[in-house]
């Protein structure tokens, strides 16, 4: 559905006139006007309102019973008094049945300081309690999970956490038992409340019901400093507010933006933070030497490394992987370019495709924003599970279907668990998605062989043309009438694995053949939007680390191996030295086994890296330890285009240094100058060399990011010119056979170091299926 | 047995043996109702319905005419929900009708659905009354297969499909929104209204809710015309009631009255008075729900506005009187239980503010208690009275509210009785008894 | 307003209930099947799985008697919404196991494809839904306000006192005091495996529990299905009662 529209009206709220959106709920409207009503169960991230809490009664003319501002859309010329004697009666009674069964544990609380019940006692109160009888008291604190305890003495029965399980991440395992005074919060039959997202309820929870048992005890309030970052653990990129406490992460909360994250965070984001002060993180440099890594001095790391770069010269090639920025890739890029003359360097999981391609599916034009998938008509979901892959996508799609009507489709060889809330659930083969998207797209223009194209990619015709005449009238065929008619607002949620292997560039072509059926070049809200394989993956090609495009997917100077071919010719010895930027290629990549070789064969292997894992440790040379994302000073880009801003908020332990700078002392120490001497030089380097970046400041980034789409320099993006593009797809798929498609490397962003070296979130790893229900990781890794 | 003959719609020979089979059924007349409705045009019955401004017999006492003309128009998917959840204490009329005449409440039913333009309906009986609803399954088959529910009622082309609900206990279902949420399988916790429920019910669909005595006078209506129904009862409370009495009277059961009788002649003159020797203390008009009142208001009318002028309400009409054998703190201590137990549990004055009440109550019992705590209850009362999500809040706060205005002196004497038996003399703080 | 015997029938009878359904005492109360008895003082068991929908993705799928999923898969037709079907499944599943066990709501929950929480989250919500162990024959005696006032409270602890000293103590009969139950005609009244009988006098007590035993229809002259109407005027002539209800659930 498209965005509503909204006019604004004029409403009085304690004899002051208020502009305000019309429909806007009484709490949020009154806010316009400086004034504030309490609550405790409102919360509009969580659906419609309650109205449980009775917190926010306020009295408005016209009506005689006190009303719920929470649940009344403001109307124009409306009167709202929430200062009157029975309107402050009426929230004082209710603090008073509210805090007549909380124990008043404040002193040893962990809300303490920060509670909503703390401030509304304090500011709506009546200051004393006719309550004599004895309280209720419970054994506490309970664990409630692995991550969370639960107390329910405090809890004021808001509703809050119950809702979010079962009306924003849908898993219904947290519910309400019993009823009326004796109602609790519980699970069924002592079972632990484990699920991606179970952590957003410590964070809902308006009293000390709800804690993060990590952060338990571990700071106060005034204690720490909230410093806001942009979490880089996956793909969705969620901005988050760090809690910091002598120059430590203590705890990581959702910091709000509606265009990225909606207010969510997973589980991994929320509790991966421990990794970064975990004994395993690799703090200083280590230089192979007698077959063990051992610490050196960074001027020896630096020389090692550098007098192997030299060494090696043009038979250097670079691999960019999960975390790096897009500033890092730009420098590594120009570090193999300019100063060792190599043109081989990559950062996709999935083969190269032609920059054509490239230049084609990146067009600003059939670019979807990210809160497109909650307000298109459809969405159809291509070779990603986005729970295991982007999770926070995976609530927006809920989101959207739950709320506004979102037509969702789903395409994917095994069940999904979103299938259940999709209006189409397509199966094909196993390694089929590229062979699916050819067939989708003949059915979608009526193409002769599209029965035969759906029996190859192994999907049921019938089906296949269903899911066609979904996504071209998501609503049916009568829907709208006249003038309405408007083209539907459709967008493709694709992964970055339907590009891989074979028939990856006839699947990408497809796309884009079913991006003009669609008419998505000149829709507003409907577009293409890609889940990179890699955290950063859209800003590293963006930067050029491409062996096929520089900076601003420009044609280079030569075009370069990707990382198969880089393996192949390490294995073989046509390369000596590769350089891994965040990336361990024998987790990350595909063909373990090639890759095994190739780092064997290498005389030298740089690396960057937190965690010492397989390929690491076996293989590198010289390792430079790696910042965390809270550690690193840069910009990063969304899959939708957002350019977002890290900036430091804890201190690097050790000897860690900035990224940008051993990559700058390495270019300088074999010959080449990159003028860059701190970290927005560096920025500033990547905005002159992206041209569609042009004129972009850090200052204009700021806190909620910037889509670059949505700038004039857009303009400047180098449109793909594909030619007649008709039949290209099935003529790509004719040269390969079917089933061809290779997706190892594609591992969910749940089996990861930080998941692994996180102590709250070591729980996970013996349980990985039961927390990712229906992962892809099963199947389709091996 | 000195009452009047008053006209007689529900229960006319309510009694026969296999009344509640179709065929009796059929041989007296049943169903001719329908056929008379299905001739006429929705909206025509519809008006006959307005005509006869019957008000809801369920509680809220809201003109079913008016409701069902709320009923967005659109060949959207609506719902007709029978409130079968009586669980208001005191009341057992709607059992009676279930039991005894089923066909009469299903016939109802398929009018209504008619005039209100829905397809789908629920009946929604509380969980123990298994015969009643064994009964009204049966009956439901039999009018399936005689074709007056189902596909094409009766070739009209109004088609109506109709399925037996059963609760599970709670009387919290038995307010419309608390029973929606039930009827769709979850806990039945109120909803807000606005939206209400003809606009966004069941489903989400817009739903024509109402008890089943209403719908089970539809035929009656149909059959005598709106206007000739308007004519029985007074102005604004129009037709016949039943009214389920019980408490300390002789003769506890059902009658069916004519709207705007003294309510003397109810408890005195068809239910035979306390027992012997015994005098009326209090009386609650419409259930536990309804405020008390007094020996002296016995002369009321029974009807809507005379009952809601004297500060009380008719509710679902039921009568429980109390004689001067019961202290009026054991009357209390039962009404506050029962509302501290059936409180969903979802807002907050209903959940902690019945709790509080019981919780004062033992306190008094015990004799832990000064005269400040009456202040306190009552004004806990005052604070629940409006501020709550459903009516559950104000159901306890009315009645207690009621008592505590209405016998003070008592509640103050049984806290100064009961704390001379724990040694206590006026005035020492009750902490110290603690 | 206990009295201190009444108390001591209280607690003697939740004891003999408790050992009848084989609760073990201890640092975590488990019922004898090794589930945990839940309640406010329990933390969640951490060894364990989240409960998930069983049969769906990973987790396992339990066996459901065919019976019991015949009967709820005829319930989940006849609603557009298949939640809706929750109460009469979970009913069903009770008539199956004697109450909602674990186990029981498992099996619903895997027919239903909902998880176990929210069927748990509605039987905790209804009175008439167990959710610990109960005897086999239910008796509710309703002690709302017009049975009290005709001795509903004395009737109750007479029915608990017989019950609880019944050879086969709490396995065999569930005494409730229940809210009002809609019989306020009979009061005081009590609905014995769903059947209402009333008004009751303390000397029935020991007749209404060997019926219920035995499997016969409960005092059949004091079943609410006799009953005529009250009202004078109601009928134009006389009519005999109405036939007695037969037993309902035997043991």
């Amino acid at each position: 559905m498209p965005r509503p529209q909204q006019r604004t009206i004029t409403f009085t709220i304690d004899g002051r006139e208020v502009q305000v959106p019309e429909n806007t709920m009484l709490v949020d409207a009154a806010k316009h006007g400086d004034v504030e009503i309490p609550v405790f169960c409102y919360e509009p991230k969580l659906g419609q309102p309650v109205g449980a809490c009775r917190m926010c009664l306020v009295e408005i003319e016209g009506i005689p019973k006190l009303q719920t501002g929470c649940s009344t859309p403001v109307k124009d010329g409306m009167v709202v008094y929430t200062q009157t004697e029975r309107v402050k009666t009426a929230q004082q009674s209710v603090v008073e049945f509210l805090l007549i069964n909380h124990p008043l544990d404040c002193p040893v609380c962990d809300k303490g300081g920060e509670c909503p019940l703390q401030d509304i006692t304090f500011g709506w109160g009546g200051g004393l309690s006719r309550f004599v009888e004895p309280k209720r008291h419970f054994v506490k604190p309970l664990e409630l999970s692995p991550l969370i305890a639960i107390d329910r003495e405090r809890c004021i029965l808001c509703y809050r956490c119950v809702r979010f399980s079962q009306e924003v991440a849908e898993d219904y395992q947290l519910v309400l038992l019993e009823r009326g005074a004796h109602s609790y919060v519980s699970t069924f039959d002592g079972h632990p409340y484990v699920a991606p997202f179970s952590g957003n309820i410590i964070e809902l929870c308006p009293v000390g019901a709800l804690t993060s048992r990590p952060y338990r005890f571990r700071a106060r309030p005034w204690d720490i400093e909230g410093a806001g970052s942009v979490c880089t653990l996956c793909p969705a990129q969620c901005n988050v507010t760090i809690t910091v406490r002598d120059e430590l992460a203590l705890r990581v909360l959702q910091r709000d933006n509606i265009e990225v994250d909606d207010g969510w965070l997973c589980d991994k984001g929320r509790f991966g933070y421990q990794s970064f002060h975990v004994d395993e993180r690799i703090t200083e440099p280590l230089l192979r030497d007698g077959g063990e890594l051992r610490p050196v001095s960074w001027e020896r790391a630096l020389a090692e490394a550098a007098a192997g770069l030299r060494r090696a010269g043009e038979q250097t090639a670079a691999i960019a992987g999960a975390q790096a920025t897009n500033e890092e890739g730009l420098l590594l890029s120009r570090l193999l370019r300019d100063g060792l003359g190599s043109p081989d360097v990559d950062s996709r999981r999935a083969s190269t495709l032609p920059l054509e391609l490239y230049r084609a599916l990146d067009d600003p034009r059939t670019q979807a924003r990210l809160s497109d998938l909650e307000f298109a008509d459809a969405v159809l979901v291509l070779a990603a599970d986005p729970v295991n892959d982007a999770p926070i996508m995976d609530l927006r799609l809920r989101k959207g279907v739950r709320r506004h009507g979102l037509k969702l489709a789903v395409a994917s060889p095994q069940p999904s668990s979103l299938d259940p809330n999709a209006a189409a659930a397509v199966r094909h083969a196993p390694g089929a998605g590229a062979p699916f998207v050819v067939a989708l797209s003949a059915a979608l223009t009526g193409a002769e062989d599209a029965e035969r194209l759906a029996l190859e990619a192994g999907a049921e015709p019938e089906a296949v043309r269903e899911l066609a005449a979904l996504l071209r009238a998501p609503h049916g065929e009568d829907s709208q009438s006249g003038d309405e008619r408007r083209p539907p607002e459709v967008v493709i949620l694709w992964g970055e694995r339907l590009a891989a292997g074979p028939n990856g560039e006839a699947g990408m072509r497809a796309l884009l053949e079913i991006a003009d059926a669609l008419g998505m070049a000149g829709t507003d809200g409907a577009g293409l939007l890609e889940i990179p394989a890699t955290s950063n993956g859209r800003g590293l090609r963006e930067a050029g680390v491409l062996p096929n495009a520089g900076p601003g997917l420009s044609e280079p100077a030569r075009a370069g191996r990707d990382a198969l071919a880089i393996a192949e010719a390490l294995a073989d010895g046509e390369l000596a030295a590769v350089y891994l930027l965040r990336s361990d290629p024998l987790r990350d990549l595909p063909d373990g086994e090639l890759w095994e070789r190739a780092l064997a064969g290498a005389s030298t292997v740089i690396a960057h890296a937190a965690f010492l894992t397989e390929g690491i440790r076996e293989h590198a040379t010289v390792v430079f330890p790696a910042e965390a994302y809270p550690e690193k000073e840069g910009t990063i880009v969304h899959p939708d285009g957002r350019v977002q801003r890290l900036r430091p908020a804890i201190a690097r332990p050790g000897s860690v240094r900035a990224e940008w700078q051993v990559l700058a002392e390495l270019a300088t120490r074999v010959g080449l100058d990159l003028g860059v001497l701190s970290g927005p030089m560096a920025s500033q380097r990547l905005f002159d060399a992206v041209p569609y970046y042009a004129g972009m400041r850090l200052e204009e980034i700021g806190g909620r990011g910037v889509r670059w789409q949505e700038r004039e320099a857009a303009s400047s993006f180098p449109t793909a010119d594909l030619g007649p593009r008709r039949d290209t797809a099935r003529e790509a798929l004719a040269e390969t056979p079917a089933n061809a498609l290779d997706l190892a490397g594609f591992s969910s962003v749940w089996d990861a170091p930080e998941v692994e070296y996180s102590p709250a979130l070591e729980f996970l790893f013996p349980r990985k299926k039961a927390v990712l229900p229906l992962s892809y990781s099963g199947a389709e890794r091996t | 047995m000195a009452a009047p003959a008053s006209p007689v719609l529900l229960f006319t020979d309510i009694d026969e043996p296999g009344l509640r089979t179709l065929e009796v059924y059929e041989r007296r007349g049943g169903y001719s109702s329908l056929r008379k409705a299905l001739a006429m045009t929705p909206e025509e019955v519809l008006e006959q319905l307005k005509t006869s401004a019957i008000r809801g017999r369920g509680g809220a006492g809201f003109a079913m005419g008016t409701k069902i003309s709320f009923l967005p128009k659109g060949g959207m998917d609506k719902y007709l929900v029978c409130n079968a959840d009586e669980s208001e204490p005191g009341t057992f009329k709607d059992r009676e009708l279930m039991q005894k005449t089923p066909h009469m409440l299903l016939e109802g039913i398929v009018i209504a659905s008619y005039a209100a333009g829905t397809s789908r309906a629920f009946i929604y009986i509380r969980g123990e009354y298994e015969l009643q609803a064994d009964m009204l399954d049966a009956a439901l088959a039999e009018a399936h297969a005689a074709g007056y529910v189902g596909e094409n009622v009766l070739d009209s082309g109004h088609s109506l499909s109709l399925v037996v609900h059963r609760g599970a206990g709670a009387y919290i279902c038995g307010e419309e929104t608390g029973l929606l949420d039930s009827l769709e399988g979850k806990r039945g916790n109120p909803r807000l209204k606005p939206p209400f429920p003809a606009i966004q019910g069941l489903y989400q669909g817009p739903t024509l809710i109402n008890n089943v005595e209403t719908l089970a006078t539809v035929p009656a209506i149909i059959a005598m015309g709106g206007d000739e129904y308007a004519k029985l009862g007074v102005e604004t409370s129009t037709g016949t009631k039943l009214v389920s009495v019980s408490g300390h009277v002789k003769r506890p059961g059902n009658y069916e009255i004519e709207l705007g009788i003294p309510s003397r002649e109810i408890i005195y003159g068809l239910a035979g008075g306390p027992p012997d020797g015994r005098e009326v203390k209090c009386w609650f008009p419409g259930g536990s729900s309804s405020p008390v009142l007094k020996a002296e208001d016995l002369d009321i009318p029974y009807d809507f506005n005379s009952l809601a002028a004297a500060g009380s309400m008719l509710g679902s009409g039921a009568i429980i009187v109390v004689d001067d054998s019961t202290p009026i703190l054991d009357v209390a201590m039962k009404v506050a239980k029962f509302y501290r137990h059936e409180s969903c549990g979802k807002c907050t004055p209903c959940r902690e503010g019945t709790n509080w009440t019981v919780k004062m109550l033992e306190r008094i019992d015990a004799g832990e208690a000064t005269p400040m705590d009456i202040e306190i209850m009552a004004s806990v009362q005052e604070h629940i009275i409006g501020n709550c999500l459903c009516v559950l809040g104000d159901a306890m706060a009315m009645p207690i509210g009621s008592m505590i205005a209405k016998f003070r002196d008592e509640f103050e004497a049984h806290i100064e009785a009961a704390r001379a038996r724990n040694g206590l003399g006026a005035g020492a703080p009750a902490q110290d008894a603690v | 307003m206990s009295t201190p015997e009444q108390k001591e029938i209280v607690e003697t009878t939740e004891a003999l209930e408790r050992e009848a359904a084989g609760v073990v005492e201890g640092p975590v109360r488990r019922y004898a099947h090794g589930s945990r008895v839940p309640g406010w003082d329990q933390p969640a068991d951490l060894e364990k799985e989240p409960a998930e929908i069983p049969g769906v993705g990973g987790s396992p799928s339990p066996t459901v008697p065919e019976d019991l999923r015949a009967e709820i898969e005829a319930h989940l037709a006849k609603y557009p919404d298949r939640h809706s079907a929750a109460l009469p499944a979970l009913a069903a599943a009770q008539r199956v196991h004697g109450w909602c066990s674990p186990e029981a709501i498992e099996q619903v929950a895997c027919v239903m494809r909902v998880t176990p929480a929210y069927l748990d989250s509605v039987a905790t919500f209804y009175d008439m839904l167990e959710t610990s162990p109960v005897g086999r024959h239910s008796v509710y005696v309703c002690t709302n306000i017009s049975c009290s006032l005709c001795g509903a409270d004395e009737l109750l602890e007479a029915v608990r006192r017989a019950a609880a000293a019944s050879p086969d103590g709490a396995a065999e009969f569930n005494v409730r005091g229940f809210e009002c139950l809609g019989a306020c005609d009979i009061a005081p009244m009590a609905s014995v495996d769903g059947v209402y009988v009333g008004p009751l006098t303390l000397e029935d007590v020991p007749q209404l529990l060997d019926d219920a035993r035995a499997g016969r229809p409960v005092l059949p002259d004091k079943q609410l299905a006799r009953r005529l109407v009250a009202d004078p005027h109601a009928n134009s002539q006389e009519y005999p009662l109405h036939a007695p209800e037969p037993a309902r659930r035997g043991s």
